[in-house]
Order: C-alpha cells, then structure tokens, then sequence
C-alpha cells in the first residue's frame, strides 16, 4: 500500500486513494478510465461534428447521405404528413427521445429563433428515426409541460439505442426501401433548410438534452405549430417512454427488426460500464449518483425487444462523450439563463460528492488537462466557486473581546498576520480541505469549547502580575510607535484595556427541601459531595466568656466535690483501715480522720461562722448531683453539731435547692441521714429548723413542692410531737415558736393546693395527732384529707 | 479563523499534516483531528518515521491518540514543499534492521564506556530514559 504521504503528486495520490478507499465503485472507475479514454476521442469527435455536421462518426455522414438522398427523392412526394406518421410510429422510441428533446425547445418561447431553429435541426438531422418522429410530436409532447422525468428514460433510453442503430444501418439498409423514420426527413430536412444551424450545435444541445434532461432550449414558435397538429403528437404525448406499448410502434406496421437492434442490456461502447438500471433523469438519491448520471449514459434499455430503436448517435459516441459535448456548451457563458440553475445543482452535488466521496472526479484533473474539454471546466468551477466564501473568512479573524487583554496593537499586529499567512494559504487549502472526508471531525463547538478553556487559563485580576513581561513588551512598542509615528494616528496611543473577568460563583448550594432532614446533595467535579456538613458558628467574645464561666463554675463545683469525696472516702475507710492498723499507728489515724471530718466541715461551713453553713457553698454543692450524694453520706460522719449545722443549711436553702431538684429529686438521700440527725435534735434546734424551712414568705410552699421537703417537714413535725408526747417536760411549747410555726405550716398546708402539694416519701404516724393539738376539728379533718393521714396511722 | 490572536493555540493546526516528536523519541506523521485542552492529540493516518542516519522509513499506524505530556514539539508539515531530497526511503524491513544495528552499536560503546570508567575506578550511574524518575 502506498503510503499516504509520498511525494508522488497530490492529484494521483488523490486518484489512487480514492480508487482504493471506493474500489467498490467499480463502475465509476472504470468510467473514470474510460472517460479518460473517450476524452481524447471526444475532441476528435467534436472536431469531426463541426466539420461535417452530423454525429461525427464515418457512418453519420453515410447515413446522412441517403437520408438526404431519400429525402431529396421524397421531397415532392409531399408524404411529409403521413411520412410524420408512420415514421411516428416507426421511429417511436428513437423519435421520442427526440421529440421530446426537441419539445423542451418547442414548449419554452424566448431564446433566439435561430438557436431554436439549429436545435430542432440537430435533433432532428441527428437520426432519421428522431427525424422522423421527432419534431412535431416530440414539441407536441413538450408543449403539455410534461418534465422531463417520464420522459427521460426515453430519452435517455435512446442514445444507448442510437449507436447500435447505426451500426446496423450501413450494414443493412438499402437505400430503397423506406425505413419509416426516413420517411419524416422531409419534414427534417424542411427543418433543417429552415434553421441551417450548424449541426453540431445542434447535435451538441441534443445530448445535453439528451444526457441532463434539461431542456429549457427554445425552440422556434413555428416549429411548434407545425408540429401541433400531427397525429404523432397526440401518440407522443401519450407515449412517454420509447418503450412504449407495441400499438404506437405497430401501427404503421413496419419492421424495424433490421433498423433496431433490440434494448441493449449492456452498453454499446466496448468497456464502458453497464447499463444503468436507473435512467439518468431520475433524481440522485446520493450526491454521488447526481455526479455520475451526467457521466452514465448509458441507460438499461427497456426490455421490449420488439422495439427497435435506431439509434440516433453515432455509435462511437459514448456517453462520455455527450456528456462533454453537452459540458463544453454549459460552460459557455452565453448559454441561457436555463442553465444556470442546472449547473448549480451540479456544482452543488459534486461539492456534496467531493466531501463524501472524495471528488472521483478529481482525480481527472491533470491527465485530462490536456484534453481540455468538457469535464475540465465543469470541475474546475465548484473548486474556484468555494473558494469564495473561504475567502471571506480569512480576512476577518474572531476577535474574543471578552476573554483576552491582549494590547489593541498587538492585536492588530496578528491579525495582519493572519490575514496575510491565510489569504496566500486560503486558496490552496481551502480545496485541499474539502477534499479531505476526514475533516472537521473536530467540530466548531468543540474548538470553541477548547478555546474557551484555553481563554479562561489567560483571566486574570492582575495582568500586571500575571504576565509582566508581556505588558511591558507592548508597552514599550506602543511608546516606539508613537514616536515613531510622532502620535499622529491617534488610534496607537489608545489605552490599554484589561478586563476585569467577574469572579464566578462557584460555591454550590444543595437543595434541601423544607421540613426535611438533611440536604440534597448532586455531587460533580465542581462540586464534589460534603461527607460531613459542618457548619460554622461563631460565637462573641462575650458569649463565649459567658459559657466558658459557665462551665468553668460547674467544672469548679464539680472539683470541690470530688476533693470532698476523696476526704469521704478516707472517713468511711477510717473504720477498716483502723481495724487494719496496728495499735501504736491508730492514733495517728484517728487523728488523721479527725482531721478529714474537720475539713469536710471545714469545706461547707462559712468561712467566718464556724455553726453556719455556708449558703453559697451548699448551693453549690447541692447544685450538683453529685454534691447532693455526697452531702448524703456526709452527714452522718460529720460530729452532731455539725450536722445539725448542715442539715439547717439545708433547710435553709431549700427553696432554691427544691427547684433545682425538681427532675430527679436527688435530695430524696438526704432522708435518711436527714431523718437521723433530726432525731437528735433539740427542741430549740427543732424549733429553729422548723423555722429554718420555712424561712421567708412563700418559701415553704415551694418547699411543699418538692418531695424532700415535704419529707422533712413532716420529719420535723413527727420529731416535734414525739418530743411533745413522750417527754412532758419538752420545752417545744415554751416559747411561742414552735406552736406558731406549726400553725403556719398547717395553714400553709391547708391553703396549698393539692396539685403543688408532693407527696412525702413517708408520712409519719403521728401528724394528726400533732394537728389535732394545734387545729380545730374542721380543719383537721381537711388537713387529713389533704395529706391522706389516716386516721389509723395514728 | 483565528481563534485567540496573541496566543497559541493548536485549533488553527487542525485537519493539517503535522510531525509530532515524543518523549520516548519516536517521530509521527499526521493529520490532527482533534485536540483538548491538555494538547492530546488526535491523529489520523498516522505514520511513525524512523531515521537512521540518511535513511528513513515509515511505518503505518492508523490513528494515534497522544497524551499531551508526551508531546515533545509539533509542527506542520508543508505539503507543497517536496521532501528534501538527502533523506532515502527506504522499507519498513530495512529501516528497523538498521534501528536495531543503531541500538546495537550504541549499547557497544555504552557498555565500553562503562567497563573503562569502572577500570578507572569510576561509575557513573545509568541514566533512565524516564527523565523524572
């Protein structure tokens, strides 16, 4: 395999490639080499039809000749009509295609008369079977309007037949007998006397009719006329195609065996390509069968064979052939403004081809350079025709005026450059490119999309700092311009922009919907997923010192009363570790736990009084849980005055305590010990603790609210009575105090309400009786209903 | 089209015949198709061009994707211009038995310079062909 990059010439190259890259058009390659072949014979032909007049080929002229002989002889028959006829049907299918060639002239006013006259002429001077035919009938056909579709395939039906039709015709024909298509060449020659066109105009628009199907060629209005009214119109006009149904042919009854060779099934022309099923008429359904049909001639013949259709050319014209014929004309400017559109689309399909298939065509260039022709031109128009547009482009290079800073100047200065390295490349690769089917793979989004990326690294704040060097470059040129330039064009000195490129927001904000737990979170790679949504919050200094005081108390609390703890702790062991130590050591611990106990009194107490328990302290402790516990066992090693003096802090503070207790109650410990120590008391300090817990106004009813208190308190009462019961010589009822305490607490107990009343932890026996000394019966039995004494507890 | 004036870019070398040298050393020829921001390359009708002194040979390779690292440098290849006529080309056989005796010969005097420094009581340590590394 060659390679791609040889240094052979880029025309060949192009043939070869594309030779192997579409070797499954066979057909095409070998009408590329045909073609090639043919051109030269093209010329030659062309050459032969202008110096002779008819179909360039030798038998033409023979043709020719007994035509004109017959004719002559015929002339003052005055068959013109009824030879019209029968030659009508004679020369149905060859005389079809010319009529209906030379329709297209007949139906289209306009156009010089005389290119009308030479056209109609050459159709019909071309084959006596047209001749005969063709022009009354074949315009008769073209004036209904009827496009050349159905009719093409006659047409081109028709030149397949015609060099088979010659072939035979010298071999066969005698002069004498009449070929029916003859028959109409008076009318021909009438014709062609009338017009004395050149034949090979003729000849050649013929084929260009013949081979595009355009027939926008006028033809003389008296032609027409004079064909309207022939019978054969009529025939014509129904008949589209040559292979027609056998009536129009057999009317006249003719044998045209010996004239017709049968429908060809393949082409006429020795190693031209086969046939083509489709007629060239028929519009592509690729660009690349558009390309070839002005190309194929050749047309599958319809398989009638009982039509025998002379053909109308010379049997050496090949397809190719015509097809130049008809291309020389087409690129002629003076052709009529019919063709223009005809060419376009031409143009437009090999354009189309040319990005598809990789312009078969090309490859033709040069080897068929010096043959000129017919298909030089052609091809050479869509190159220079797109040249155009591309350009246009280069001149004007987009500017991105939203994404660079770049100096105005230098700016300026590559787009000269550009313009001038694109407008001297432009022409050559402009065609190079569109011959390259790989091309463009990259589309224009995409390379804006990369630019765009590229223009997004250049942003910057600070061009200043970004990119020195090339600020300073510039301005320095722009300051060697100016003085260079002595600041007449203003324009140098403008000032450099720098575009400020907005800062995006690129920060991603998850949707969360309302209510929801959580947030929604659509992860990518500008925004990858948050695994853990932390959040932010920042706090003042004062709030923060506040908190920080906060805690810094509790954890000061929670201190003292883990010291307080360890000291417990010892106190408690005293006992065993005692029990442990030896004798001469046990003093010395006894002193040590004496030393404990102290400090632990030491801790509560106030720091002045040594009977008072500091308030501050035992909220404090008590504050916390864990004071609470602690306090609990406390007691009961603390000395009796102590703890007497503890428990008085206690009830002391046990309104505040009490709300603070009021979820889970821990003072509930203090019962027990509390109980224990109360027992022990005095009636004067009984007294005062009664006093104590009730302290100021509405204290006691907070304390009634919780359940330690109300415990105590009925301790207290219960303690009370039992010194009242037992011990006549109590001093509770000395003072006052005592009796005027506990009618405060029974009134108190009366009015609180029940709800806020907390149910003790135990309810002493002998509180009614206590009542019952203090309270009248009514109240009494109020009282009993509202703290549910029995009256059998007592 | 210019795209970026002022700047390089390789959206204007697109759909051009282009000769890429790699890090690794090996020489293509092609047509780039396609790029990215990152300068991988896209290259269509490959050919890696092998050079052992003035000969040359080309070996097929289709299409080729080039990591943009591994890019060396890029130019265009001018097709008008004719290759010079010094450089023969020569078969694909050809060129890699004359890139093996290349290698071959090199790795001779490689391993003499090495034996004779170790002589001499000197080693220099070999040089990987990864420059990073």
């Amino acid at each position: 395999m060659t390679s791609p990059f040889s240094n052979s010439q880029y025309p060949i190259y192009l043939h070869l490639l594309l030779l192997l890259r579409f070797s499954s058009l066979d057909e095409d390659c070998t009408l590329e080499k045909e073609e090639g072949l043919v051109e030269e014979e093209d010329e030659i032909d062309q050459f032969n039809d202008d110096t002779f007049g008819d179909g360039a080929i030798d038998d033409d002229w023979q043709e020719e000749h007994k035509r004109l002989a017959e004719l002559e002889e015929r002339k003052n028959d005055g068959l013109g009509g009824l030879g019209l006829g029968g030659l009508g049907m004679g020369g149905m299918g060859g005389g079809d295609s010319s009529t209906v060639q030379l329709p297209p002239p007949a139906s289209r006013e306009g156009g010089g008369g005389d290119l009308a006259e030479s056209l109609a002429m050459l159709i019909l001077g071309a084959d006596p079977a047209i001749a005969s035919v063709g022009g009354p009938a074949g315009s008769g056909d073209r004036s209904t309007g009827l496009p050349p579709p159905p009719s093409m395939p006659q047409q081109h039906h028709h030149p397949s037949q015609l060099p088979s039709h010659h072939q035979l015709t010298p071999s066969g024909l005698p002069p004498g007998p009449l070929h029916p298509s003859l028959l109409s060449y008076q009318q021909h020659q009438h014709l062609l006397r009338r017009g004395g066109a050149p034949m090979q105009q003729m000849n050649s628009h013929n084929i260009w009719e013949n081979n595009m199907g355009f027939g926008p060629v006028s033809v003389t209005p008296g032609l027409i006329t004079q064909m309207e009214d022939s019978p054969l119109m009529s025939i014509i006009k129904e008949v589209g195609l040559p292979n027609r149904p056998p009536p129009v042919m057999s009317e006249d009854g003719r044998d045209f065996s010996e004239r017709a060779p049968p429908p060809r099934s393949s082409s006429p022309v020795i190693g031209s390509p086969p046939v083509r099923a489709v007629p060239i008429g028929t519009p592509p359904k690729q660009p690349m069968s558009h390309i070839h049909h002005p190309t194929t001639v050749h047309v599958r013949a319809p398989v009638h064979h009982q039509h025998r259709y002379p053909p109308s050319f010379p049997e050496r014209i090949s397809p190719n052939t015509l097809l130049n014929m008809a291309n020389s004309p087409l690129c002629r400017p003076p052709f009529p403004a019919g063709v223009g559109p005809v060419l376009s689309q031409i143009q437009r399909a090999q354009m189309l081809n040319s990005q598809v298939a990789g312009f078969p065509r090309g490859c033709q260039g040069p080897p068929l350079l010096p043959g000129g022709g017919g298909f030089r031109p052609f091809f050479g128009q869509p190159p220079p025709h797109r040249m155009g547009p591309h350009h246009n482009h280069v001149p004007c290079p987009i500017i991105r005026h939203n994404t660079t800073h770049l100096h105005p100047q230098h700016r300026r200065m590559l787009t000269q450059r550009m313009q001038s390295r694109g407008g001297y490349r432009g022409g050559r690769v402009g065609d190079w490119r569109s011959r390259d089917p790989y091309s463009n793979l990259m589309t224009q989004r995409e390379k804006e999309w990369v630019a765009k990326i590229q223009m997004m690294q250049l942003q910057s704040t600070d061009p200043y700092l970004d990119d020195y060097y090339y600020q300073n470059y510039f301005e320095k040129m722009e300051k060697r311009q100016e003085r260079d330039r002595d600041g007449v064009r203003k324009e140098h000195t403008t000032k450099l922009i720098t575009p400020q490129v907005a800062k995006l927001e690129h920060t991603y904000r998850p949707v969360q919907f309302a209510g929801s737990l959580g947030k929604l979170t659509v992860s990518s790679v500008n925004n990858p997923r948050k695994m853990i949504d932390t959040v932010v919050t920042s706090r003042t200094d004062d709030e923060e010192k506040r908190e920080k005081q906060v805690w810094n108390k509790r954890r000061q609390i929670l201190y003292t009363v883990e010291k307080m703890y360890s000291l417990l702790l010892e106190v408690q062991d005293f006992e065993k570790r005692f029990m442990q130590t030896p004798e001469e050591q046990r003093e010395t611990l006894l002193e040590q736990h004496k030393t404990h106990t102290l400090q632990l009194y030491a801790s509560l107490k106030e720091k002045e009084w040594d009977d008072r328990v500091s308030d501050e302290q035992c909220l404090l402790i008590m504050s916390v849980r864990k004071g609470k516990r602690l306090i609990s066992r406390l007691i009961p090693f603390l000395p009796p005055l102590q703890a007497a003096t503890v428990v008085m802090g206690i009830a002391r503070n046990l309104h505040a305590l009490a709300k603070k207790d009021k979820q889970d109650q821990a003072l509930c410990w203090l019962v027990e010990p509390v109980a224990v120590v109360i027992s022990s008391l005095s009636s004067a300090a009984l007294t005062d603790l009664l006093q104590e817990l009730q302290g100021s106004e509405g204290q006691l009813s907070k304390v009634l609210q919780n359940k330690f208190g109300v415990t105590l308190l009925y301790l207290i009462l219960s303690e009370g009575e039992r010194m009242q019961s037992s011990d006549l010589n109590c001093q509770l009822m000395d003072d006052n105090r005592w009796t005027e305490l506990v009618f405060s607490v029974t009134r108190e107990l009366l009015n609180v309400p029940p709800s806020s009343l907390s149910p003790p932890l135990f309810t002493p026996p002998n509180l009614l009786s206590l009542f019952s000394r203090y309270v009248d019966r009514q109240r009494l039995e109020l009282l009993q209903e509202k703290l549910q004494i029995s009256a059998l507890s007592r | 089209m210019n795209y970026m004036p002022g700047t390089a870019s390789l959206i204007d070398d697109i759909d051009k015949k282009h000769l890429v040298l790699l890090r690794d050393g090996r020489t293509l020829i092609g047509f780039l198709r396609s790029i990215d921001q990152f300068a991988n390359l896209v290259f269509h009708q490959t050919v890696e061009r092998i050079h052992v002194g003035k000969k040359f040979g080309d070996i097929p390779r289709g299409i080729f994707i080039v990591r943009g690292e591994n890019v060396v440098l890029l130019g265009e290849i001018d097709v008008d211009k004719l290759c010079d006529n010094v450089l023969q080309q020569v078969s694909i056989e050809e060129i890699l038995e004359e890139q093996r005796l290349q290698q071959q010969a090199k790795q001779k005097t490689e391993k003499a310079k090495v034996t004779a420094l170790k002589d001499r009581g000197l080693s220099i340590p070999k040089a990987d062909n990864l420059d990073e590394y």
